[in-house]
């Protein structure tokens, strides 16, 4: 027995190789990258099933190339440093692209290594300006950027509620921060300096000593940046301390959680992000499969990285190549239709047209403000 | 503002607590330090909505909401206790005589198996608690305090009035003294120490459990990973108020979340997490065993 083990081993090692070998020469494997487990282990699944829906139907018309595609998954926890572990494993495996990541804190670093790896990197979510501000041309992004959306809740602060003092709390990430100051700059822009201004901590459960102090301050307007599970708790918790302020928030909130489980509490909150994608012709096509396939309905990001999956592939397709620089030329120039509307990206990878509108919370609904 | 900051801290204090009660219950007994101790707090509110879910499938009503919440929070105790003794025989037991690192790293693996499980086994969505507190609370001084709040502090004082009274008054409070006291000496005068290092477990599980339950109610949203900083916090007051001593541990926990609720109020909510820690550091550098530890010479 233990002979028999001695010449097994290398021959089961030399077959296992020669295994891999075969596999990686008849596929083309594109990488999905986001915070599959953890805490918000919830985005990075909408991520996975958008691509899913995309490859599924590549590889029902046969593929790209004449090569069956695969998705490589990279679990990032949300965490900058694993993200980096991703994708220098991502690099080394040969893939042809990435879609993510999903945490503007974990795109940007993650970018540097695609960058010098010549892989071409599209986030369906990720909305911090610097991810395409270092001036990379491997990077594009099917989702607009916190400074347009901040533009968009700022002016629907002082233009349409008519609000002037308004508080401003954020999660202390890249997004949330970052989404924060863009529209604190976007504020002050139209005269409007915040009353209060000032971080939470993600994961942390009450934010009732923060927002006694904002109370203090009697603001008309609370603008939170950062994602629902800490907006769920905010709006509970400042309607329990008596805060009658209008709840308005970005992207990050647009969840249904947030409905559901902040119920009353959610009512009349105002939350910045793209229009209705129900009623965009092209996107009724995955909207139906995401519902036959995982029997919900999309996510917020699920369509943007249905959108982002489909971009590469079909740039893999015209060009007749996997070249990161060629794809990029090609994802660049092409004017899209996709099902997330028409798309075009400008030098940087940022699309062209700021995608931003104001939804409210009525009715238990996330219904698109006029 | 004042006021309403001091509750606000005395009800997360409470909490922080009666989760640090587990902690330095273990310690004082087996000088371990029990990480897995936040996920059983998890536990305790994911078995608090599965009850709940239970009864209304089973369309049992009641007369108030007051009856469900009790049969939850009975459930949960039952359930984590259980659990808390599984974890100690299964994880801890085995390796008793090992070097102390072994046990705590198999703490960390029980932790992360039970975030994982609870993970796939639940999902990783955040789950709504059940509302079962329509009280609008009273006015006080111009604050306001909520019916969940009193709840909340009504509820570990008692369960820590329980556990003094029972540490100090009976059999088994009298074996759980003497086997932390010195483990060896304890059982040649004939106390079955597993059976009291089991009792630990199992009270120091409940208490979680019931602060799970609490916890959940008072923010009304749980996911697979509230046990996580929760424990750290927990961890923290233990040690504040010296890690291995009771009265300690209910100590620190109130401490640490007035601490944490008038700094985040009056200087800066992003820096509430240093002003915990810093007093922290500064406790342990004048009292290394903290603020009502023993001095531990008395072991060497």
């Amino acid at each position: 027995m233990r002979r028999g083990r001695v010449w097994f081993t290398p021959i089961a090692a030399i077959a296992v190789f020669a295994l891999t070998l075969a596999h990686a020469a008849s596929t083309i494997k594109l990488g999905v990258a986001g915070p599959l487990t953890g805490d918000q282990g919830a985005f990075g699944q909408e991520l996975k099933n958008g691509a899913i829906i995309a490859v599924e139907e590549w590889n029902a018309k046969g593929g790209v190339l004449g090569k069956k595609l695969e998705i490589v998954l990279g679990d990032d926890q949300h965490d900058p440093k694993q993200a980096v572990a991703v994708a220098n494993k991502f690099v080394n495996e040969g893939i042809v692209g990435v879609i993510g990541h999903f945490n503007s804190s974990c795109s940007i670093p993650a970018s540097t290594i695609y960058h010098e790896g010549k892989v071409v990197q599209i986030t369906p979510a990720s909305t911090n300006p610097q991810f395409t501000e270092r001036g990379f041309w491997n990077l594009f992004r099917t989702i607009g950027r916190d400074d347009q959306q901040g533009v968009v809740a700022a002016d629907f602060i002082v233009k349409k509620l008519k609000k002037s003092k308004v508080a401003v709390l954020h999660d202390k990430t890249t997004y949330g921060q970052g989404l924060a100051d863009e529209t604190v700059k976007a504020l002050k822009k139209a005269k409007v300096k915040p009353v209060y201004y000032g971080g939470i901590t993600q994961g942390e459960k009450d934010h009732r000593p923060v927002l006694t102090a904002v109370r203090q301050k009697n603001p008309e307007v609370l603008f939170y940046g950062g994602i629902h599970p800490e907006a769920i708790l905010l709006t509970k918790q400042m309607r329990e301390l008596g805060m009658k302020a209008a709840f308005v928030s970005g992207d990050g909130v647009w969840q249904k959680e947030f409905i559901d489980i902040a119920g009353k509490a959610a009512e009349g909150a105002f939350i910045t992000f793209t229009p209705d994608q129900t009623k965009i012709k092209e996107a009724q096509g995955v909207l139906k499969k995401h519902k036959e396939k995982f029997g919900s309905d999309v996510g917020a990001y699920t369509v943007y990285s249905y959108v982002a999956t489909n971009m590469l592939l079909d740039a893999i397709a015209a060009t007749k190549s996997t070249d990161g620089p060629k794809l990029a030329e090609h994802i660049r120039k092409t004017k899209w239709n996709t099902a997330l509307g028409p798309i075009q990206f400008d030098k940087k990878g940022d699309v062209l047209v700021s995608p931003f509108v104001v939804w409210e919370v009525k009715n238990g609904k996330f219904v698109q403000v006029k | 503002m004042l006021v309403q900051q001091l509750i606000n801290g005395l009800t997360l204090g409470s909490v922080y607590a009666l989760i640090a009660l587990g902690y330095t219950m273990v310690y004082g007994i087996i000088e371990l330090i029990n990480f897995a101790h936040g996920e059983i707090y998890m536990l305790g509110a994911y078995m608090g909505i599965i009850t709940f879910g239970l009864l209304t499938t089973l369309h049992l009503t009641f007369p108030t909401s007051g009856a469900a919440l009790l049969i939850m929070m009975v459930m949960a105790m039952l359930f984590c206790g259980a659990c808390g003794i599984t974890i100690e025989r299964l994880a801890y037991r085995p390796l008793r005589g090992a070097s102390r690192l072994a046990p705590l790293i198999s703490a960390l693996g029980v932790s992360i198996f039970l975030q994982n499980f609870v993970m796939l086994a639940q999902g990783p969505r955040d789950k709504g608690f059940p509302h079962l507190f329509a009280g609008e609370g009273i006015d006080l001084f111009g604050s306001r305090i909520s019916a969940i709040q009193m709840f909340i502090m009504a509820t570990s004082v008692l369960m820590m009035a329980a556990l003094q009274l029972l540490v100090h008054r009976t059999k088994i409070g009298k074996a759980m003294r003497a086997t932390a006291q010195d483990m060896q000496m304890a059982s040649l005068v004939g106390i079955d120490v597993d059976r009291v290092i089991s009792a630990t477990f199992l009270i120091g599980s409940a208490l979680a459990g019931v602060a799970g339950i609490m916890v959940g109610m008072y923010y009304g949203l749980i996911n697979f990973f509230i046990g996580y900083i929760a424990g750290i916090k927990a961890f923290t007051a233990a040690v504040l108020g010296g890690i291995g001593n009771i009265p300690g541990a209910m100590l620190g926990g109130l401490l640490l979340g007035l601490i944490e609720a008038l700094g985040a109020g009056y200087i800066s909510s992003e820096y509430k997490d240093v002003f915990a820690f810093a007093i922290l550091v500064l406790v342990l550098i004048f009292r290394p065993s903290g603020l009502l530890g023993k001095d531990i010479s008395r072991r060497v």
